[in-house]
């Protein structure tokens, strides 16, 4: 039996992964609820302290997050139901700013803690982004091995992948850990971003490829929107985590405290678009706050929201995303 | 040495043949013995960019290229070899080529400048276009990264060009703007150690930058992609206006300058098109610009159209010459239309093969048999 070249790589990048589990088709979750369900959470419980959400809170609020998105009546069978034990789970964080304005520690840590509930093991777990310099630089502990924590600049190739992929008018290798796993958790921070307006889930997903300096004109439209409808995200995506526990209101995405907000919110979906057309109400709410004209009026709508909304990842239009507060 | 008898490729001579072949396979020792830098270790070295202005809230605008990239902190710009680090804006790619290579002058190609000469040609990561068609995307379109780099200060340039008797230094393969500060100190160090520099650019670049390349290059060639706006903007990632202006530039600044343009099937390759650029070269920069039409073969994002047949490629030649322009080539393809001829008598002047030449009608910058003087820079 010959093995693909791509399954041959996802055994090298999950050392120790049972081959056979690798190779089987990517295992889709059977949750019933809507897709499009937002669970949203603020609390003075998740602001950071020491930049980080304490893992508590943390925890606390994610696993009620699940509860709300997946409809189950546990923590273990929530998380069940979006990942299956054999497979190789990506979760995907966003630590460009450093570690004042990176995922949470403490968040990403419960995500963990909840694969492992689900039966997941550890060496079938990579929290990653672009390099792993920028990881160290976010407070996140190098590991090569068991749990992995690594950039995609790591793997062989410059951590690319050799062939290129098409998406809508948008042409560009993906990083090798895209191709290798079966699920992708994605962990943003909301934030306000000079070009793109904003930067949530979809645009997070930016680190996911080698070329995206060549991706920011006309504030990211349709290039986000086209990036996330490639199969190699749209198919693998199970779950958004948008870290808003600190909020960079303007002059992102670097992390400026002038502008930034001890926010203390949590939002969880399956739907990135969602996800992002809340995370636009919050930027603008707090813009407002601060007396700075919504992103809409300072000429930066982040229009690939609509964009990924007409190419069908998800809903951007109020009544058709049902939230439920924590 | 006996003439070629041109047009004829089997009699092009075997010993020329293997002179150029084996000049040509130099390129890969070059990079051993000195350090490589592996990309999964890579940080990039940063200094101080250039033509740049420096906005509010830690924000720049770029005035390398027509982009004029506004980049917030932490931020790249198109390029992506530019970056703001609080409020400075920083090149990552200066000293540190990842290609380095010997290559006949004629590969860039420029016909008309030091004909028969070996450049010693060197590129970093990163391009502010993004050609679907593009021969070089390996670096090209990677960031300082994602890209096995070496150190090579502008000196160390200078000695290593000289220890492989190579009279010129290019700057090529990727787009050498975008690693304009590394480029203009080994053209200054060349300059003053008598080695000229050349550029081989899409010459998307602002007028004050280029008017400064200009006091310290030798030669530039110029990529014209298409004469369409629409072309420019759907596959490149660029605009062609910028592009005329730095030609015109390059005009009134009086530096040697030759032209090619890809012809691409069915997107940059019909008859009005080239009839239009032709007019408009032999009207704004004088009918003595060497044009070369090259074949375009299908690469990188571009795999669905064949290659350019030989007959477009003819076609636009007759097209320019008919427009005046007297030096018309055609390249990637072995044919009598890549040698030179007098445009007074039609007698051969240089007979080219693959990237090797003979002389056969060539005294110094004239025509051997009528005396016409030749434009460009000879020895």
């Amino acid at each position: 039996m010959k093995i693909s070249r791509r399954c041959f790589g996802k055994t090298l990048l999950f050392s120790g992964a049972a081959l056979t589990a690798a190779c089987l088709p990517s295992w889709l979750p059977a949750a019933e609820t809507d897709k499009s369900l937002v669970a949203q959470a603020v609390s003075p419980q998740l602001k950071r302290i020491n930049h980080d959400i304490p893992k508590q809170s943390a925890q606390e609020y994610l696993n009620r997050s699940m509860l709300i998105i997946t409809g189950k009546n546990n923590v273990t069978a929530a998380w069940r139901s979006l990942f299956a034990p054999a497979e190789n789970v990506g979760i995907k964080v966003s630590c460009l700013p450093g570690r004042p304005l990176s995922s949470s520690l403490g968040l990403v840590t419960a995500i963990v803690d909840g694969l492992l509930a689900a039966g997941l093991a550890k060496k079938n777990i990579i929290i990653w982004e672009r390099t792993s310099r920028e990881l160290e630089k976010a407070g996140f502990q190098i590991s090569r091995n068991g749990l992995k924590i690594m950039g995609s600049d790591e793997l062989p190739g410059g951590g690319y992948s050799d062939h290129i992929e098409f998406s809508g008018s948008m042409g560009t290798f993906f990083s090798r850990i895209m191709e290798n796993i079966d699920a992708l958790i994605n962990v943003p921070v909301l934030k306000d971003h000079d070009l793109a307006g904003l930067s949530g889930a979809m645009k997070n997903m930016y680190g996911a490829i080698y070329n995206p300096n060549k991706f920011h004109a006309n504030h990211c439209d349709p290039f986000v929107a086209e990036l996330c409808n490639h199969s190699l995200i749209k198919g693998k995506l199970r779950l958004v985590v948008c870290d808003a526990s600190r909020v960079q209101v303007h002059n992102g995405p670097a992390f400026y405290p002038s502008y930034a907000r001890e926010y203390g919110g949590l939002l969880v979906s399956r739907d990135p678009v969602a996800i992002d057309f809340a995370g636009l109400g919050i930027i603008n709410s707090l813009r407002r706050e601060m007396g700075l004209p919504t992103l809409a009026d300072a000429g930066r709508e982040p229009a690939y929201i609509q964009t990924a909304a007409r190419l069908g990842l998800g809903q951007a239009v109020e009544r058709l995303i049902r939230k439920v507060s924590i | 040495m006996k003439p070629f008898a041109h047009s004829l490729k089997n009699n092009f001579s075997r010993r020329a043949f293997l002179k150029t072949a084996g000049k040509t396979a130099l390129a890969a020792p070059l990079l051993l013995g000195i350090p490589r830098t592996v990309a999964a270790a890579f940080v990039p070295k940063a200094s101080e960019a250039m033509y740049y202005e420096k906005l509010a809230e830690k924000k720049i605008k770029c005035r390398l290229c027509p982009h004029e990239c506004q980049v917030a902190d932490l931020e790249r710009g198109s390029c992506g070899v530019r970056e703001n680090r609080g409020g400075t804006y920083y090149t990552l790619v200066y000293g540190q080529p990842c290609a380095v290579h010997i290559d006949p002058i004629e590969k860039k190609p420029l016909f008309h400048y030091h004909p028969g000469s070996q450049a010693y040609s060197l590129a970093t990561a990163g391009c502010n276009f993004s050609c679907r068609f593009c021969q070089n995307w390996e670096i090209s379109q990677r960031r300082p990264e994602q890209v096995q780099a070496i150190t090579l200060w502008p000196e160390e340039v200078i000695r290593q060009a000289r220890n492989q008797n190579c009279p010129i230094i290019a700057h090529t393969y990727s787009e050498p703007v975008i690693f304009f500060e590394y480029m203009r100190a080994c053209a200054a160090l060349g300059k003053e150690k008598g080695i000229p520099n050349v550029m081989i650019s899409n010459g998307f670049i602002q007028k004050k930058p280029l008017q400064e390349l200009c006091r310290l290059l030798g030669a530039v060639k110029i990529d014209l992609k298409a004469f369409t706006e629409i072309f420019y903007q759907e596959q490149c990632g660029g605009r062609l206006k910028p592009v005329l202006d730095s030609l015109l530039t390059l005009r009134s600044e009086n530096i040697w300058f030759e032209i090619v343009v890809l012809l691409i099937p069915g997107l940059n390759d019909s008859r009005q098109e080239i009839e239009r650029m032709c007019r408009w070269i032999g009207r704004e920069l004088g009918p003595e610009v060497p044009l070369h039409f090259s074949r375009y073969s299908p690469t990188f994002m571009m795999k669905n159209i064949p290659p350019t047949p030989a007959e477009t490629l003819h076609m636009a030649r007759k097209i320019a010459q008919s427009a005046g322009i007297k030096f018309c080539y055609v390249g990637n393809l072995l044919s009598a239309a890549g040698d030179t001829y007098c445009p007074s008598c039609g007698k051969v002047l240089i007979h080219r093969l693959l990237y090797s030449i003979e002389k056969p009608g060539l005294n110094g910058n004239r025509c051997k048999f009528c005396q016409t003087v030749i434009p460009g820079v000879f020895t």
